[in-house]
């Protein structure tokens, strides 16, 4: 008998969410049905997760096979090193100089780290630098201005496909520049830095 | 009778200002151009423009994000005909006869259909949400807190029931929704609730964090990943009128597909996709031309397409009347509201008569609108497919990353995004159906507040649920719903169905 690895591993997540939740849950009153605590709903929610993650656990056993995709060594090296690389680089870079903690730099800049070890592996690298991508968009913007935000956000992620030219990269940048321009600065008008400042 | 038409009049004076129109006209535009384009969704785009709203009055918001709703049916047919390539997951049967019309060479006659079956569609649709809203608003007013988390409960239990792939799945999704909902402050303790210390999350997770990371950048992950298939104008359009014969056989079809379409639309966790296919299922079986199918029977175009955009409409009215969103794109519109500082609820047609009315005609008008965008303009909505993704990745995710930033000015919200665009992605790896997720997300706080008031009334004893009448049909009916899709030769059925 084969089991439905999607399944499996769905159920997997589900029971540890369940389990997480209802464990930090034991910070809340919980009160009574009637005048019900902050932990009520909660241990409901939770609970009624933990129920179904494991009908979907016993469900696996039975739905027929329906394998993951494989990994290969490198994607499991790669995605544990980069979880862990970002949980140890944020209190480091936090420790180093407090003044990383203003506007989430620690935050940031630990995720990019974390992901451009996931780009190692050619099974993470479309997913990690789209994100990084991202994460960089929102490192940069404070200081580094919209202008200089997008370009980085649009040159990273771009990696990310390996049929862009270097051409067409900077024929999007300075579109989307003119775009987001037009859009958020001359229409919207948000608030936020457009050139660089130090 | 006179006051509908009083009210009308009145939502007509709003729907016809000049800022309205131009945002009809803006949604159905951007609305028709994702429609064309495949991997990108409504509700990808929705929640990419939620932030660009917040700028206009709560009524030009909506009116603008209904008109990308109901624009993507329209758009989505376009492609499934002429290229056998459906840009949404509602016009997927529309390719079974449609492109096999424009092999035929009457392309042309199939995008005629489409777009005129849709107009008449949309127009009884919003007759019907002008006729139905005031009706059921005074029957949800005698609602109590107990009937309320019951409909809420059957919302949740019909959106997971109806969701694509497994049922106990979409279940625990919903679940997830409502725990994701739980994060923030307890409204009545004002407790910190899974904050963990976060300032940022005492506010409760951004909505538009989660539905661009799990629709918007989880999506381009995902297509990035499979190889892009480029198809070509194989066929020509030909002529755009239909024979006296084609005219016999698609009206009846219009007419059927209207009424199918409305009513799925209505139903809790239906919408667009369930219509049009409903629709396909009975012509096939009923319609004069039913020998005809698999060669291009014009009714397989017809009933299908006024069906999924009287659908579009339709699943309007359980949100503007009960304030219960019935599938994700609903969902979004409440987040929508919420941001603007609207309650959804039955008191809506009394309070905002101005979003209740001006939306219900500006769908009138948009979708005037959307026959002139499209039937003139099909030529240049084929030649946007041949923009290539890579070019289209890079500005979904600029878009979604101002726009997410720009809710709050704060750099946490991005950086949320990346963080539910990975949970996502693991999803879509996983089979786990994410839509109920955001229905779950959107209705779990209503919830708690519902319960929390019945069962303080109650005095903590929860027969309140079966002894009230309203609430006790409700969850009979969900109950049911729940009954019958775990037996296995309906669940058949729904995965037939939901394959397409």
């Amino acid at each position: 008998m084969r089991i439905n690895a999607k399944d499996f591993a769905s159920a997997l997540l589900l029971l540890a969410l369940a389990a997480i939740g209802l464990w930090l849950n034991t910070d809340h009153t919980l009160g009574s049905a009637r005048r019900m605590g902050p932990g009520y709903m909660p241990m409901l929610t939770f609970g009624l997760e933990f129920f179904l993650g494991l009908c979907v656990l016993g469900i696996s056993m039975v739905s027929g096979p329906d394998p993951l995709e494989r990994w290969t060594k490198i994607d499991f090296v790669s995605l544990f090193l980069g979880i862990a690389v970002t949980l140890v680089a944020y209190p480091l870079l936090l420790s180093v100089s407090p003044a990383l903690g203003n506007n989430w730099y620690a935050l940031g800049i630990a995720m990019i780290i974390g992901l451009g070890v996931m780009a190692i592996s050619p099974g993470w690298r479309k997913m990690a630098l789209i994100l990084a991508g991202m994460t960089v968009f929102g490192v940069l913007l404070d200081h580094g201005g919209l202008f200089l935000a997008i370009a980085a956000m649009v040159v990273v992620s771009a990696l990310a496909d390996p049929e862009h030219r270097p051409l067409g990269v900077i024929g999007s940048v300075v579109f989307l520049i003119a775009l987001c321009w037009w859009v958020f600065i001359y229409e919207l008008d948000i608030r936020v830095n457009i050139w660089p400042t130090f | 009778m006179e006051l509908l038409l009083d009210n009308l009049a009145h939502g007509f004076g709003v729907a016809l200002s000049l800022n309205n129109l131009l945002f009809a006209l803006l949604g159905a535009f951007i609305g028709t151009a994702i429609g064309v384009l495949p991997g990108i969704g409504p509700v990808a785009t929705i929640s990419l423009l939620l932030p660009i709203t917040f700028g206009q009055p709560a009524t030009t918001a909506i009116i603008m994000l209904a008109g990308i709703y109901y624009g993507a049916q329209y758009g989505g047919s376009t492609t499934a005909i002429l290229l056998n390539l459906p840009g949404e997951v509602s016009s997927v049967v529309t390719t079974l006869e449609g492109y096999k019309m424009a092999r035929n060479g009457r392309a042309g006659a199939a995008l005629t259909i489409a777009a005129l079956g849709s107009f008449f569609a949309g127009s009884v649709a919003t007759i019907l949400v002008a006729a139905s809203g005031p009706l059921l608003t005074e029957i949800a007013l005698s609602f109590g807190p107990a009937d309320y988390f019951s409909l809420m409960l059957l919302g949740l239990v019909i959106s997971a029931v109806l969701a694509q792939g497994s049922v106990v799945k979409s279940v625990a999704m919903v679940v997830l929704g409502v725990a994701l909902g739980l994060v923030g402050t307890d409204v009545q303790t004002g407790q910190q609730r899974f904050t963990f210390g976060i300032p940022e999350l005492s506010d409760g997770l951004n909505f538009a964090a989660i539905a661009m990371g799990v629709f918007g950048i989880g999506e381009i992950i995902l297509n990035l990943e499979r190889p892009e298939v480029r198809s070509v104008l194989s066929s020509k359009v030909g002529s755009m009128f239909l024979t006296k014969e084609e005219w016999k056989r698609a009206t009846p079809s219009v007419i059927r597909g209207t009424i199918i379409g409305s009513a799925l639309g209505i139903l809790p966790g239906g919408g667009a996709s369930l219509a049009s296919f409903g629709s396909y299922m009975m012509e096939r079986k009923m319609s004069r031309g039913r020998n005809e199918f698999g060669n291009g029977a014009i009714e397989g175009v017809a009933g299908p397409e006024a069906a999924n955009n009287a659908a579009a409409q339709t699943s309007f009215i359980p949100l503007l009347t009960l304030g219960i969103p019935s599938n994700a794109v609903m969902a979004l519109m409440v987040g929508a509201l919420i941001i603007q500082g609207i309650q959804p609820g039955p008191r809506m047609v009394e309070s905002q008569p101005d979003l209740f009315w001006g939306l219900i005609c500006s769908m009138w008008i948009g979708n005037v609108m959307l026959l002139v965008i499209n039937l003139p303009m099909i030529g240049m909505w084929v030649k946007l497919l041949q923009v290539p993704y890579k070019y289209m990745y890079p500005a979904i995710l600029t878009f979604c990353a101002i726009g997410v930033y720009s809710i709050n000015n704060n750099v946490f919200d991005v950086y949320q995004t990346v963080f539910f665009a990975v949970l996502g992605y693991a999803f879509a790896k996983l089979k786990m159906e994410p839509a109920p997720l955001l229905v779950g997300f959107v209705l779990g706080p209503m919830m708690e507040e519902h319960l929390r008031r019945a069962m303080l009334l109650s005095r903590g004893d929860p027969v309140v649920f079966i002894e009230r009448p309203i609430s006790a049909v409700l969850l009979i009916v969900a109950a049911l719903a729940l009954g019958l899709m775990l037996l296995p030769g309906l669940r058949k059925k729904k995965e037939a169905a939901m394959a397409g």
